[in-house]
């Protein structure tokens, strides 16, 4: 079984599906993900887990994902000697948590066409089973894992039980061991100071709100990640249910505050949008607050009409592909802040130049 | 000044509870206490009140001989903890209640079935349900056990063989290591050639 890949030749070049700024509510909805924390029976979690047993379930997944041919594309990439630069370019685009770039010991990632699919081995769980739409999409992430969970546990036998289900590592995730997130983007809410009220309104509901990049980041570019807290005592369906009830009201929250803004304060909101558009067709030295904050201006500049001359999908695609790895990732080499700040800059002026899209 | 907490190392973190703008309690802290308070006051669905909550679950957490429970104020009075000490460590990871309760991660599967007793107080708080009880799908079959027991037996093989080489006992580990080489080339009873 030496054939687990540890170079990136496989490494999807493309961005995700997920960034494609399409689906149902893209305007405000950049993404839905949804996974499935499972451990293979017979185990210890991978946090009390050897070496040779962290081998043992590296190996016995990906033999179990060869036997289920899920899709010819799905790939695995050992981690445990892939370059530092490479696992973070996985973190930035959401294909691996910053624990398992930062783990140790025998682990890997397996992704699918489109990276749609990933699945993160020796996580803090043995698998950690993910789907990524673009735009909101529960119902069809949810599908679209059920499949490969069903299929998978076909030729891997899950630790569970009758009481409490799937068992995982930490008592916050056992039962369903399903996670909904959605991806949001609230601008108008965070200008007009709102989302004290959002996040309030979803912990009520047992729902979290995070940043970008999960538990612990802060909400760069007024990106949001809103997701169920709680999985035992409930059934995978009344987990979608419940996102599929409060997002659509944060949704409405965000449209009727962007609505006021273009309305009661439109030369406001035009003078931030096009200011922003315009630092980052000219600045010479771009971090990346800086540039998330203005990508952020400009799709609601986008949404509102203002910008018509960028689509949607690049201004996604760049929110990424500016993150410091992608930058050097695409030179070859470990660069400095301050390089970095040059070459970010230099990004946003090419894709964003003005007749280029 | 010594942590309230564990009341041995050093004070170095101030806790204060403010309720419109005025601190109402405050409780000092070691760094080690303060990570485990965090954990209370951020991971749990339902966070509990008050800091002194917090503290006092947090204690129950630490061997309750040595913290002195008493030396926190306590106005209501809690019923003293039940030690953890009495319950047996988990056979298949050796994993203590204590520890579990302190990482805030179990070992291995069986720690669900060893540690039950104790468990559903804990999940009821996290995922705010009462029973704490599974409602969703289980695996419909599960088949991939062959694959799995043999994964086991080479792993007990390889963790045996480690410990003849350790002991010098070489005429053991050339048994063990053929053993192994002879289970590794058995073609897998599920895989495709």
């Amino acid at each position: 079984m030496g054939d687990i890949p540890n170079s990136f030749e496989h490494f999807p070049n493309i961005l995700g599906e997920w960034l494609k700024g399409t689906g149902p509510e893209s305007d405000i909805v950049i993404s839905t993900r949804l996974r499935f924390a499972r451990n293979v029976k017979g185990f210890p979690f991978t946090g009390r887990a050897s070496n040779p047993q962290r081998r043992d379930v590296l190996q016995l997944v990906e033999s179990a994902l060869k036997e289920v041919h899920l899709d010819r594309s799905v790939v695995t990439l050992e981690l445990q000697n892939t370059p530092e630069i490479k696992r973070d370019v996985l973190v930035e685009r959401h294909l691996i948590s910053r624990e398992l770039a930062n783990g140790e010991g025998p682990r890997g990632v397996a992704f699918g066409r489109g990276e749609m699919l990933s699945i993160m081995i020796n996580e803090e769980d043995h698998l950690r089973l993910q789907w990524i739409k673009s735009g909101f999409d529960v119902d069809r992430a949810y599908a679209a894992l059920c499949k490969v969970d069903r299929a998978l546990e076909r030729v891997l036998p899950y630790a569970t039980s009758q009481r409490y289900g799937y068992l995982t590592a930490c008592p916050t995730n056992v039962g369903t061991g399903m996670r909904a997130s959605v991806m949001v983007h609230l601008p108008a809410l965070t200008l007009k100071e709102n989302i004290d009220q959002v996040f309030k309104a979803a912990q009520r509901m047992n729902h979290a709100v995070r940043g970008l990049y999960g538990e612990g980041t802060r909400a760069f570019g007024d990106m949001y990640q809103i997701s169920n807290q709680t999985t035992l005592g409930r059934t995978e369906e009344s987990i979608v249910d419940a996102i599929k009830a409060i997002v659509p009201k944060i949704i409405e929250f965000e449209r009727q505050r962007r609505g006021q803004l273009y309305t009661e304060e439109r030369s406001l909101v035009e003078d931030k949008v096009l200011r922003s558009l315009a630092l980052l067709r000219s600045a010479r030295r771009l971090n990346v607050q800086e540039m998330m904050s203005h990508l952020s201006m400009l799709r609601l500049g986008i949404d509102l009409g203002i910008i018509t001359d960028v689509p949607a999908a690049v201004v996604n695609e760049l929110f990424i592909l500016g993150q410091p790895s992608h930058l050097q990732e695409s030179e070859g080499q470990t660069l400095p802040p301050a390089e970095r700040d040059t070459l970010r800059a230099e990004l946003m002026r090419s894709r964003l130049a003005a007749g280029t899209n | 000044m010594d942590c309230q907490c564990c009341n041995k190392k050093p004070a170095r973190i101030r806790i204060c509870d403010v309720e419109e703008n005025s601190i109402e309690d405050q409780v000092n802290v070691c760094p080690d206490c303060f990570n485990l308070v965090k954990r209370y006051m951020f991971e749990m669905t339902k966070p509990l009140q008050s800091t002194a909550d917090i503290v006092r679950e947090v204690q129950t957490l630490l061997n309750p001989a040595e913290t002195g429970l008493a030396k926190l104020p306590e106005p209501g009075g809690i019923a003293p903890v039940k030690s953890s000490e009495s319950v047996p460590a988990c056979p298949e990871c050796g994993i203590t209640l204590s520890e579990f309760r302190a990482r805030g991660r179990f070992g291995c599967p069986h720690d669900y079935e060893v540690f039950a007793d104790h468990l559903d107080p804990l999940f009821e708080r996290i995922h705010d349900v009462q029973p704490a009880r599974h409602e969703g799908r289980l695996p419909e079959s599960s088949g991939g056990e062959e694959i799995v027991t043999k994964q086991h037996k080479l792993a007990e093989l390889r963790k045996k063989l480690e410990a003849a080489v350790a002991e010098e006992a070489y005429e053991l580990a050339a048994k063990l290591r053929d053993e192994i080489v002879e289970l590794e080339g058995q073609p897998k009873a599920k895989e495709r050639s």
